[in-house]
Order: structure tokens, then sequence, then C-alpha cells
């Protein structure tokens, strides 16, 4: 099943975010997955007034507060529009009620969530990886399309380097 | 199948007109929400020109920045002392808000009305007594007094709103508790958002 077949296929509503709007502020709870039709988003926590970026969502993604969204408690994380957005907002009712109409659809969404995990194993090597030529060699194998959609200040805040690091690996 | 529903996202639907006997943790809620509401604004501003920001219908009116200075001027004296206060106590948190005659009143009068109700200034929280060029700085400064206003209310859910207090600008012989300073202070801030998007449509309607 394609994401977006299954996402087009629920009820929602859609609402657009311009450029550095807020989805999302740390505390609130937000249990509802979004659907990235155009734009970009990034996930951020605040580290002592330092921004650390956790994640990044582009067209043809979802975006959860992954943790709001389990156990509907409030979340830490900020959800911001780096470009301006379009989403299709699926509420976690509709979407449980999608998932108990079929059996197929239940193991779809653990594949998903099995993706998941393995991309955030991979994102905790990265984290782990001393050297910064390493890490950046390792996210630039595994999501190209990154470089294309993000800007570098971004980039360089997630992979833990300065801006200018960033830029020297990407000349050598 | 599909139902589309267009949602506006800056709609003011909480309020928080009543606030007597709410659940702590929804009132917090709400009050983040309103903030991320108020930095969404204040994002949309940034991307604007000093000209826009600068522009005043008459010299006796504020202009955007102005506005912005003037809650930034609140921002400077009650931020420190929300922080200082809630340091400062060991009060276990209460399920429920329960806001002071006072405090409710002060924080319900300062919500705008349908038709525009002029409130006096202090002259100390006046931007145009300052005599200062304003800049976009102010703008930054703003947003940096929203995100420090999430943290404490995300600290504060581990305090006691209703037994801290904290010393009003005013005097500090008056002192509100500190649900109803948040909430005083938040409203502030929605009021003169309002008379934010007055300004904006006060341009539009020139060009």
């Amino acid at each position: 099943m394609e994401l977006s077949s299954v996402i087009s296929g629920l009820p929602h509503s859609i609402i657009t975010l311009e450029r550095n709007e807020y989805l999302k502020v740390k505390g609130s709870t937000d249990t509802n997955i979004y659907f990235i039709e155009n734009g970009s988003l990034r996930v951020f926590v605040l580290d002592d007034c330092e921004e650390q970026i956790i994640r990044f969502g582009y067209a043809g993604n979802i975006i959860v507060s992954l943790d709001s969204f389990l156990t509907e408690r409030p979340s830490d994380f900020y959800i911001q529009a780096i470009k301006k957005c379009e989403l299709k907002v699926i509420t976690k009712r509709d979407f449980k009620l999608f998932l108990d109409t079929d059996k197929s659809h239940q193991s779809w969404w653990i594949s998903v969530l099995e993706e998941l995990v393995l991309q955030q194993m991979e994102r905790e090597v990265d984290i782990l990886t001393t050297s910064p030529k390493e890490r950046y060699n390792r996210v630039l194998k595994r999501s190209p399309r990154l470089f294309q959609e993000i800007p570098n200040r971004y980039i360089a805040n997630y992979l833990r380097m300065s801006p200018e690091t960033l830029s020297r690996l990407k000349k050598s | 199948m599909i139902s589309i529903k267009v949602f506006k996202i800056n709609k003011p639907e909480f309020c928080l007109v009543k606030t007597n006997g709410m659940l702590t943790e929804q009132f917090i809620q709400g009050l983040i929400e309103e903030t991320r509401k108020v930095l969404n604004q204040s994002e949309k501003l940034n991307a604007k020109d000093l000209n826009y920001l600068t522009w005043k219908s008459d010299t006796g009116s504020w202009s955007i920045l102005e506005c912005l200075e003037h809650l930034n001027l609140y921002g400077d004296y009650y931020l420190p002392e929300i922080r200082k206060a809630m340091q400062q106590s060991t009060a276990a948190p209460e399920k429920n808000v329960k806001p002071g005659w006072l405090g409710n009143y002060f924080a319900k009068s300062m919500l705008p009305k349908k038709k525009l109700n002029k409130m006096k200034t202090f002259k100390d929280k006046d931007p145009m007594n300052l005599h200062a060029s304003l800049d976009k700085e102010v703008i930054t400064i703003f947003i940096r007094q929203q995100y420090e206003l999430i943290e404490l209310l995300n600290e504060a859910k581990g305090t006691n709103l209703n037994r801290i207090r904290i010393k009003t600008s005013i005097s500090p012989l008056l002192r509100l508790k500190l649900g109803d300073t948040f909430h005083f202070v938040i409203n502030h801030i929605i009021r003169h958002m309002a008379q934010i998007s007055r300004i904006e449509g006060e341009i539009k309607g020139m060009y």
C-alpha cells in the first residue's frame, strides 16, 4: 500500500502553514497525523535555548508527534515549517477506525512503524559517530534528498556540526 | 468518503474566559496553544519590511513595532519575576485552577472587545516615550520572549499556580496568583496582537 493513497482515502482536513509558522510547540498534545502535500518541516527540541533538530519532513512524508500520538500526553517537540506547507490532517480516531476495518491495514501500519524503528536506529548511530565527516557521509548516503530540500544551516544542526564544517565537507 | 474541511489555524477559539475550577493541565495547554498562535503571527510579521512595520495611521497611534515593543517591556518585567517566584517555591501542584477575583478581573479586562476599547498605558510601558528608533530586533526579542513563556508554562506544570504570587508591575504590594499572572500576560499579548491585525487591515485599505 502506498502511503499517499492510504491518506487520500481517509477523512481529512487541510491546513496550510506559511514559512516559519509552528504546527506545534513544546508542551502541547497533538495526536494528529499530518501528510505533507508540499513544503518541508523540521522537528526540534530546545535545550537551554539551543535548538536541536531531530527530524525533517518533506513532500510525500507523514509527520507526527509520535510520543503524543501514542500516549495522548503533551510532547516536548516543536514542529515548524521551513517552507510554505500544505498538510492533510488525519485525526487519531479516524486513523484507528481505518486500522480496525481490515487486518491488512494493521500489517501495513506495522511495516510503516518497523521502517521507522530502523530509521531511528540509523539516527542513533549517527549521533554516536564521533567523526563529522563520517556523520555527513552516512546521512548523505541514506538520504540524498535531504541535501536538495533542506537549507544547509538546518542540515548542519541536524548533523551536530557548524555550517562552516558542513560546507567544507560538501566541497571535499 | 473524503470530507475536506478547511480549518483556520489562527481562529481564537480558546479565550480562557471561564477558568474557575478548570484542570490545571488543560489551562496550561490552552495558554501554550494561544502562545503558538502568537508565535505564528509574529513570524509572519518578521517577513515584512521596516516601512510596513513602522507605519501608523496618525502620530498619536502606535505602529506594529511599537505594539511589540510595548509587549517586550512587559515581558522584560514579568518573565524574570515569574521565573524567580517559581524557583523559590516548593508548593506542590494542584489539580484545579482557582483564580483570584482581582487577577481574574485583570485578565478578562485585557481581552479585546468587538469594538475598540482604548485603555491607558503606563508611562514607563509606552514605546512612544522611548524616543529611540525601533528596528526588526524588536521582533527577534519578542519571539525569544514567546519561547521563554512557553518554557515557563511547561515548568509551571510542576508548581502551584494558586499559591505562588507574583508582584505586579503596578506595585510590589499588589500581587497576583501565578495562574492569574500567566492568564493576564497572555491575554494582554492577545489584545495587542489583535491591535496589530487592525493596523494591518488599515495598511491594506490604503493600497
